[in-house]
């Protein structure tokens, strides 16, 4: 089911002060689809989400899911989260100490008073789908992290919903778990059809599991897109900078040459990917430090070849994070292990227009 | 939503005001007019004669002397218990939890009465005892003193002290005083740099509790101070509004006027010294147990001394009361007092209409007050936990106000309050007055109760489908039936045992049981007074019994679908 979202604003008043949390927030999240609400603490995500839910109540706007308008200020319509019949996972899970397993799952189905053997029946499947089996029994408060996740999905799904809301589901878990709840949680939810709207502020969270990503900020919707286009693509220079590590140079556009804008910056002058952009106007250049690979023997050849000096090394694991002095620009590139550079040796790489981006400001 | 939060909060904040602020404005105004009641004209007599009064210099001197000794004696003796059970391989150290919550079953009333029984110089069993045996002329104890007075309420108020400082000693993290012996201090220096400077907190809120307590109680000053003539401040108003010829509650007023300040003074340094004592309390986390230190030697007499303790704090005051309720008159147990023994007091007792008035009266007010108050507890810890909002603040304040009221200072307040109203002399009178006073005992656990109900359960059902007063119904009241129990319990023997508003507030008619134990007592009547105390001992333990059980009825059941 759609979720149209138009002009929906939100303040706070705590301690004499206004916190605006959403601030005229439009916004469709299309139909059977993951979409993540991707943003800093503080940026309204929550809110957003809690006033689709119905457990907020905005100032001003409508909210519409499917055909049914849930909250308009004009209209007078104020539909409560229980009659909104949706799903959502809570960031603390939200499991009812005082039932087992089975009771916390059925508990939607039971409000509704469906017949018992419907009940059981139902449970049983949803329980077998998070991989839960067997489990009925068992007391919430002996359950661990990841169980109780899989129960509040459990929970969330048992009714059917045409919409399941989670709000930062996974930030609860450890670094190991988190990684394989997450890829259970893409299967479970690519196998059903379902729109499923997912706010995070981890990034890698939100490109691993979104169809599409919004990036927020201050309340405003920064950015739409797919999780490769906000990545490689964006738009605004702080979703270029949230989504990713980014070195970010201060550019101005020289000119236009066979679909490459060229700027010139501290790099010298650098060919980027294709931007309608006035000659003289002042960009920021945008490439991500694995663009930027400098491997022994390589370098030098094609376009944008840049020279310069390594300033720093630090190993971490996988590669080395090299700081590249050129002029008085210091740029973050990845190294290889085996490309034997040290400290202070002079380096040449090159970079691919492809992968030089221009944002406008 | 939110209006209707702010409605209740506001409703609420009227109704706690009225009770906790209300009885204070009276006993400002009647200090300060003229003539019997609150309404006067303005005078500053009550204050020139109160505190001109000869006898009061001597009263202070002794109020401060019963007060800091009797702390200083319950504080001691927690740190001592505490230091003991969390930090040492003492054995059986079940014991540490009867010492710390049993004694709470028994009545400061009849505690007190049991050292009477001891050590009263006339007749004290245990002083008839030592001169059969020493063959002495008098008495070698004397119980009503100072010093008589400082040993049972020490002992009254350990318990609290202990309830304080053993969590802040158990929480504490070792690695303080490992590094401190790192860096070559031994365990002794430890424990004096390191130990007990982290602990000063929690140690100085016990001593400052144990001051509040002591300045307000009744029991002891009345049944073992006044005997021997010792007159605290609260007996001192005892006998200004409820003794002699002419009451005067102006002048009590105008004196309880100071120890209502100081108390109050007192419990906001309470207040910020705990809170003060959770910041300093670091709790590692590892899960590993603290260094336990080797008593060696020391072991079994440190033990002995804290079965001992036990012993005298648990057993020993009901026993003294069921011996004493058997036999005829004061006498060492002996074959010859053992075949004397009747019901006959237990008779006198069941047939005196008044004393089957009084535990008709404490026995509904037990009921129907703990239920009332915690009624209104739900609601105000609702609001305090849940709704953020300043005049939140300003209700819980309100509500924790009442825990420093001396109950004797408060009561003639209280009754200027209700002789403007129809409820005088009636049993309501003292049912408001008991949740007035008593509130913090039902807010506490609900508070907590309320702080573990995390608002994503309850939302969590909303989104489920649950409607408001299903969502009530299976996630908030059952997530709640443990702080209601235990908040019911509390208020419940609370009331049930009541002794310092009762004096003031009580009138012919409305006599509950501590009343009449204590007119037994001014009688001589111990027999008597044991049978109704142990009487009082058993409604307060059959409630805590059957509250247990209905909870944990209501528990199953929920579990059961």
């Amino acid at each position: 089911m759609e979720i149209r979202i138009q002009g929906v604003s939100k303040r706070y008043f705590s301690e004499g002060k206004t916190i605006t949390a959403l601030d005229d927030v439009n916004l469709t999240i299309p139909a059977n689809q993951i979409f993540t609400l991707l943003g800093p603490s503080g940026c309204g995500k929550t809110t957003l989400l809690r006033c689709v839910v119905g457990l907020e109540t905005p100032d001003s706007g409508e909210i519409r899911i499917g055909d049914e308008v849930v909250w308009s200020r004009e209209k007078d319509i104020a539909v409560p989260p229980e009659k909104r019949g949706l799903g959502m996972v809570f960031q603390t899970y939200a499991i009812w100490p005082h039932m087992n397993v089975f009771d916390n799952v059925a508990y939607p189905l039971q409000v509704r008073r469906l017949p018992g053997d419907v009940i059981r029946q139902k449970v049983e499947k949803t329980l077998r789908f998070v991989r839960m089996e067997g489990f009925e029994k068992r007391p919430a408060t002996k359950l661990s992290g990841g169980q109780q996740q899989r129960v509040a999905l459990a929970r969330a799904l048992v009714g059917e919903p045409k919409v399941i809301l989670f709000d930062e589901p996974l930030s609860n878990l450890d670094a190991k778990l988190r990684e394989e709840t997450r890829k259970e949680l893409r299967t479970f939810l690519s196998e059903l059809k379902i729109t499923a709207v997912y706010v995070t502020h981890d990034r890698v969270e939100a490109l691993a599991l979104s169809d599409t990503i919004a990036v927020m900020r201050e309340g405003r919707i920064i950015e739409v897109g797919t999780p490769r286009k906000i990545y490689f693509d964006a738009d605004h220079r702080f979703v270029a900078d949230f989504i990713g590590r980014a070195n970010l140079v201060k550019a101005k556009v020289r000119g236009h040459e066979d679909g490459h804008t060229i700027v010139d910056c501290g790099l010298g002058a650098i060919a980027c990917q294709g931007r309608d952009l006035p000659a003289g106007s002042e960009v920021t250049l945008c490439i991500r430090p694995e663009f930027i690979r400098i491997a022994r023997g390589e370098g030098g050849a094609g376009r944008n070849v840049v020279s310069g000096r390594v300033e720093s090394l630090i190993f971490v694991g996988e590669t080395y994070e090299g700081e590249i002095r050129i002029g008085n620009e210091l740029v973050l590139a990845k190294i290889d292990p085996d490309a034997g550079v040290k400290e202070g040796d002079p380096v040449r790489f090159s970079l691919d227009p492809a992968h030089c981006l221009l944002l406008a400001i | 939503m939110d209006r209707s939060r702010s409605k209740l909060t506001f409703s609420l904040i009227l109704i706690v005001g009225v009770l906790t602020v209300g009885p204070v404005v009276m006993l400002i105004l009647g200090s300060f007019s003229e003539g019997l009641t609150a309404f006067g004209r303005f005078t500053l007599d009550k204050y020139v004669e109160a505190y001109t009064d000869p006898a009061l210099l001597d009263v202070i001197v002794n109020t401060t002397v019963f007060v800091l000794g009797s702390s200083l004696l319950s504080t001691i003796l927690a740190l001592f218990l505490a230091y003991l059970n969390n930090r040492t391989d003492i054995p059986f150290k079940f014991l540490f939890k009867i010492l710390s919550i049993v004694p709470m079953m028994i009545p400061h009333l009849l505690f007190s009465v049991s050292w009477a029984l001891l050590l009263n110089p006339s007749n004290g069993m245990i002083n008839l005892a030592l001169k059969n045996v020493l063959s002495l002329e008098s008495a070698p104890f004397n119980v009503y003193s100072l010093w008589g007075m400082i040993l049972v309420e020490g002992l009254l108020d350990l318990p609290i002290a202990y309830l304080i400082i053993a969590p802040a000693m158990a929480s504490f993290d070792v690695a303080l005083e490992e590094s401190s012996r790192v860096f070559g201090a031994g365990t002794w220096r430890t424990l004096v740099r390191v130990t007990l400077p982290v602990l000063r907190p929690a140690i100085l809120a016990a001593f400052i509790l144990g001051v509040v307590r002591s300045l307000a109680s009744f029991a002891v000053p009345s049944v073992i101070g006044m005997p021997g003539r010792v007159y605290v401040l609260a007996t001192h108003l005892y006998q200004m509004i409820a003794t002699g010829f002419a009451t005067d509650y102006g002048k009590a007023a105008a004196v309880g006027m100071s120890v209502l300040a100081a108390s109050v003074t007192l419990i906001v340094v309470y207040r910020a010294l705990t809170a003060e004592s959770e910041k300093y309390v670091t709790i590692s986390g590892r899960g590993y147990r603290p260094t336990v230190v080797e008593l060696k030697a020391a072991r079994i007499p440190l033990f002995l001394v804290v079965a001992a303790l036990s012993f005298i704090m648990a057993v020993l005051p009901v026993a003294v009361l069921f011996y004493t309720s058997f036999v005829p008159y004061s006498m060492v147990p002996s074959a010859r007092a053992f075949s004397m023994m009747s019901l006959r007091h237990w008779t006198a007792v069941l047939t005196d209409p008044l004393s089957l008035l009084s535990l008709k009266n404490s026995l509904f007010l037990g009921v129907a007050g703990a239920t009332l108050g915690v009624v209104l507890s739900i609601f105000v810890a609702y609001v305090i936990v849940k709704v953020k909002t300043r005049a939140a603040g300003i209700l819980e304040s309100l509500s924790y106000l009442s825990f420093s009221f001396p109950g004797i200072v408060i009561g003639v307040g209280f009754m200027w309050f209700f002789v403007q109203t129809p409820l005088y002399a009636t049993l309501w009178a003292l049912l408001i007055g008991y949740i007035a006073t008593y509130l913090p005992y039902g807010i506490r656990p609900l508070a907590s109760a309320f702080v573990q109900i995390h608002s994503h359960l309850e939302e969590s059902s909303q989104v489920c489908g649950a409607r408001p007063l299903t969502t009530m119904r299976r996630i908030i009241v059952p997530l709640l039936v443990p702080g209601i129990v235990s908040a019911w319990i509390l208020m419940a023997t609370m009331f049930v045992r009541e002794l310092t508003l009762s004096v003031v507030l009580s009138r012919p008619g409305t006599e509950v049981l501590a009343v009449q134990i204590l007119r037994f007592a001014d009688d001589g009547l111990w027999g008597r007074l044991s049978a109704l105390g142990i009487i009082m001992i058993g409604i307060s333990t059959s409630l805590v019994v059957i509250a247990t059980l209905i909870g944990a009825q209501f528990r199953a059941e929920e579990s059961a679908g």
